[in-house]
């Protein structure tokens, strides 16, 4: 412990207190200090700061009355200020429900801010967490309609060696493994990268060592590199782990490193586990048009992203030219990584930043229509100060301490609440969110704060300040206020209509997002979701070393599940719909020959067993189902194609009894027996929905990884444990994940949307509230100004109804001038929703006048209390007050 | 008359004869009656009694110990005692013959 007392309090004593008293109180308080620290060393720290402070509120000459008025000229600036805090704190302390509601209301909009703030800093501001991170670009090939598309394994290796301007680069893919263990099987995300994938991140593993291109290859890919939370939760974060060999889904592998708990995979965010890709280029899986590789790469530093975009396109270009039959568009798309892994994000952040500071300049205006009215009232205080000599600025020095001691406050209950509401926030984002573990109050977050709380502390000070030192002072001493009430009134007025306007802009903003939510969630997704159990079932390692072995087990799956009591059907698939898992391939018709191949209709492939179409309520709408005969017989090829997809490869045709082909010349034709409904399965907002269905019999070869679907005869959540014992019993060896009932998988793939939602709402409740407690406090501020006139009016016979009306009259203005201004601002600003919309127009009539109305209706409650003490105004009191 | 601070810092300055600084008169307070005022409070009322010229200061010789800052002795002058004797014997007569356990015995 440093033995010296605490320096800066020293200093702020030397600057502060008086000179005769100096040395002496500094002196004693060392003293003081001295005899404690021995045996309290932090105790006396404490004290001396303590003591400290105590000398500076009562030493600094005389009263504070007195300080607070004379010239600035004759205190230092510091002292002035202390002053004016000082001042502030008793000022606010004297009028608790003013401060306490300024503090909650601001502190609530700073709070909602900080959240939004924290959130989209680390996602969309801060660079990605590598060196050097913004020479890491995604690459995609171009399609044919100009959007991006992965890569083959023979492109990736082409790009590779011909662009000069890379540094490194690597491709990867998904991969999700199961780690067994003496008795367990565990299921983790993983990802397959060659070998280059952390160098092009920059990234280095903590221990072990990092893949090679020795490891590379189909012979030698038997290593992989473990995450930090693997390393620390299933291995104990024992360093030993490394070199030794783990069974993965039924492989040996052997640990060769572990990454930093600092690394952050932006690719795949719930990474735990690499492996190396290990490809050859005879592999099949390794072709060109197999699309189903991502692409990564460093940039030299000394060449620009724009010119190695242009060397990658040229590439690309000539590459296509080379194999035509492989490629329909030409070029490459070259992306920033940051701007490529917030893509999807982007939007809403951005929207959900604009209208909480929306939200933080209503709450700002609210404080300054607040404190306008107390000086208002305050008047003759003013006026008083003036008279003791104090100059206009320095009355306007006092109100901006106020103002910024408010914010102050304000900021500190703003910080709380986000500190209390961030975790809610950040559970209900979206899963996959890049970079969601940097989510959090750090420097930037509270430098932010500090900006924004300086920005609103200024304007909440200055605005009375101004008006307080445009009044003619000895009028106001005159006449009790009423000429300072003019000026202020104006102000309030603007304030009120503004609040009101963007409250409206808030308020479109979330019918828009409410509707369109409503709009996607009755979209007919083409199954039905109701009473239905989904999990990953999985057929790894050694004793599923053959496609009987597969079968049979899923088969004895489907067959003790279905066994259930309550249980009404069971099926399997690779894809289910809307679980985020995609598997295109191009269609070709057999009567319909393509000089490219590439030029095909995509369609989603789904490889079935036993009754999947029945247990999902999907329609077959011609032709018939799979028979159970025909399902399990291998030599059979049968497929059904949905109504799409029919509809594109045969347009005006029957498509019964065609024949098609995916995968390849040299795979099989297969017989389309039925037309099925389109269902969504990249979103309920897909655009593209082309399916095919296959008996997983008849496809390439087994699908080890499914999901099992139960259609249950009640509510799905109480059978699961059952159904999770059943499939466990199977053998108990085979991991169980993503259970969920099939509602689940639907709320979880609008979760983006509603998370916004909900965000929006919350803001323009709070918009409303308070832009409608605006209004109720210039109306009622006016009416206890005004209460002589209506006493007069009400003397000289004018009814209740009339009375009313005035009141009404002036609050509908304001509401009205508000509103109009707010359509304006709704009308030029939701185009930045046009991409969160769905199923309606970004200039939705229906929704500005459900919002218009909305408001209305509050702001003429907010009418009604003041325009009932108008018509109590005793017109005896009024006059007599005169 | 005296305020009830006043008084309390008066006695314990005459307490430590012409020797009482800030840290003393602290010190001696807080035995004698508990409390724990301030150096600040301490100081401020030691010059409000200056300035009614009830005490009179003089700085000492600056120690090594203090950071090398100089104490500010106070003394009790004719005036202050006076005004203390009034004072406590204004308190005296108010509490005579009330049954508050202070009558003199």
């Amino acid at each position: 412990m440093n033995a010296n007392p605490p320096r800066v309090a020293t200093w702020l004593l030397e600057q502060l207190l008086p000179e005769e008293s100096r040395d002496a109180v500094i002196g004693d308080l060392v003293e003081a200090y001295d005899a404690m620290r021995s045996e309290h060393p932090v105790r006396a720290r404490v004290q001396y700061w303590r003591e400290a402070i105590a000398a500076l509120a009562s030493l600094q000459t005389t009263p504070h009355n007195v300080t607070a008025y004379t010239p600035a000229t004759r205190e230092s600036l510091m002292q002035s200020v202390l002053a004016d805090v000082r001042h502030a704190l008793r000022v606010l302390r004297r009028a608790p429900a003013f401060t306490i509601l300024c503090a909650a209301t601001l502190g609530l909009a700073i709070g909602a801010t900080t959240i939004i703030f924290s959130v989209v800093n680390p996602i969309l501001l801060r660079p990605l967490p590598y060196p050097d991170a913004e020479q890491i670009v995604a690459v995609y090939e171009r399609d044919r309609d100009g959007s991006a598309s992965r890569v083959g394994y023979a492109t990736y290796k082409d790009l590779r060696s011909r662009a000069r301007s890379l540094q490194h680069s690597a491709a990867f893919g998904d991969w999700q493994p199961t780690i067994f263990g003496s008795n367990d099987g565990e299921r983790v995300q993983g990802q397959r990268v060659s070998w280059e994938y952390f160098r092009t991140l920059g990234v280095r593993p903590l221990l072990g060592r990092d893949f090679t291109e020795a490891d590379d290859t189909p012979a030698t890919n038997n290593v992989v590199i473990l995450s930090h939370a693997l390393f620390t939760r299933r291995y104990g974060a024992d360093p030993a782990i490394v070199g030794r060999t783990l069974n993965i889904s039924g492989v040996t592998r052997t640990v060769v490193g572990v990454m930093p708990p600092s690394f952050d995979d932006v690719m795949q965010p719930d990474a735990q586990i690499w492996r190396v890709l290990g490809y050859a280029e005879s592999d099949g899986w390794a072709c060109r048009t197999c699309r189903h590789l991502q692409m990564i790469a460093r940039v030299r530093e000394s060449v620009p992203l724009a010119s190695a975009a242009a060397e990658l396109d040229g590439a690309a270009k000539q590459i296509a030219t080379e194999h035509p039959s492989s490629y329909a568009g030409e070029g490459a798309l070259t992306i920033g990584l940051q701007e490529q892994v917030t893509r999807n994000v982007r939007p809403i952040l951005l929207v959900l930043l604009g209208s909480v500071i929306f939200l933080l300049l209503i709450a700002g205006a609210n404080v300054i229509n607040l404190q306008l009215a107390r000086a208002v009232r305050r008047g003759e205080e003013f006026a008083v100060r003036a008279a003791l000599g104090a100059g206009r600025r320095r009355i306007a020095q006092q109100l901006l301490s106020e103002g910024l001691v408010l914010t102050s406050i304000a900021a500190l209950v703003g910080v709380g609440i986000a500190a209390a509401g961030l975790p809610l926030v950040t559970q209900r984002l979206p899963e996959g969110l890049p970079r969601v573990s940097a989510v959090g109050l750090d420097w930037r977050v509270f430098a932010f704060v500090a900006a924004a709380t300086l920005l609103v502390g200024l304007a909440v000070g200055l605005v009375p300040a101004l008006g307080a030192g445009r009044a003619r002072l000895f009028d106001v001493l005159r006449g009790g206020g009423r000429s300072l009430g003019g000026t202020h009134h104006r102000a309030r007025a603007a304030l009120v209509i503004g609040e009101v306007a963007l409250a409206l802009m808030l308020l479109v903003g979330a019918t828009l997002l409410g509707r369109s939510l409503v709009r996607l969630m009755s979209v007919d997704a083409g199954f039905d979701a109701s009473n239905l159990i989904t999990m990953e079932v999985q057929a790894a390692g050694a004793r599923y070393d053959s496609a009987a072995h597969v079968f049979a087990n899923h088969d004895r799956i489907r067959e003790v599940v279905a066994a259930l009591p309550g249980v009404e059907s069971v099926g399997l698939t690779t894809q289910l719909p809307l679980g985020g898992n995609l598997d295109r391939y191009g269609v070709i018709a057999q009567d319909k020959p393509l000089p490219n191949p590439e030029l095909a209709p995509d369609g989603e492939r789904f490889t079935i067993g036993g009754d999947f179409m029945r247990t999902m309520r999907i329609d077959v709408i011609r032709g018939r189902r799979f028979t159970g005969a025909e399902a399990r017989d291998s030599n059979v090829k049968v497929v059904i194609v949905s109504q799409s997809l029919a509809n594109h490869l045969w347009p005006g045709e029957d498509p019964l009894g065609k024949q098609l082909r995916v995968g390849g010349p040299s795979r099989p034709w297969r017989e389309v027996i039925g037309v099925a409904e389109d269902i969504r399965h990249t979103g309920l907002d897909a655009t593209v929905s082309q399916q095919f269905y296959v008996p997983e019999r008849q496809w390439f070869g087994a699908e080890t990884q499914m999901t099992l679907v139960v259609r249950t005869t009640s509510d799905p959540a109480s059978l699961v444990g059952a159904v999770r014992e059943a499939v466990r019993s199977v053998d108990p060896l085979q991991p169980i994940a993503k259970v969920a009932t099939m509602d689940q998988v639907v709320a979880r793939s609008t979760s983006q949307r509603r998370l916004g939602l909900m965000l929006f709402a919350a803001f323009s409740t709070m918009a409303i509230l308070l832009a409608c407690a605006g209004i109720y406090g210039v109306l009622a501020g006016a009416v206890s100004e005004r209460a002589r006139e209506i006493g007069l009016r009400s003397a000289l016979g004018a009814t209740p109804r009339a009375i009313v009306s005035l009141v009404l009259r002036q609050g509908a203005r304001l509401a009205v001038v508000g509103l109009l201004l707010g359509v304006g601002g709704a009308f030029a600003l939701s185009r930045y929703l046009r991409t969160l919309l769905f199923g309606i127009e970004a200039h939705d009539p229906v929704s500005v006048v459900v919002a218009v109305g909305v408001i209305a209706a509050v702001a003429l409650l907010a009418c009604v209390v003041p325009a009932r003490r108008a018509v109590r105004v005793d017109p005896m009191t009024a006059l007599r007050s005169e | 008359m005296l305020g009830e601070l006043e008084q309390i810092v008066l006695l314990a300055t005459l307490r430590l004869g012409g020797d009482g600084y800030g840290v003393p008169i602290q010190d001696a307070i807080r035995k004698a009656t508990g409390r724990d005022l301030t150096l600040g409070t301490i100081h401020k009322t030691l010059v409000r009694l200056e300035d009614k010229g009830f005490v009179a200061s003089r700085m000492g010789e600056a120690s090594p110990h203090r950071g090398g800052r100089a104490k500010r002795h106070y003394e009790v002058t004719p005036a202050g005692l006076k005004q203390l004797r009034a004072s406590v014997r204004a308190l005296r007569r108010m509490a005579a013959g009330l049954p508050v356990g202070l009558e003199p015995t």
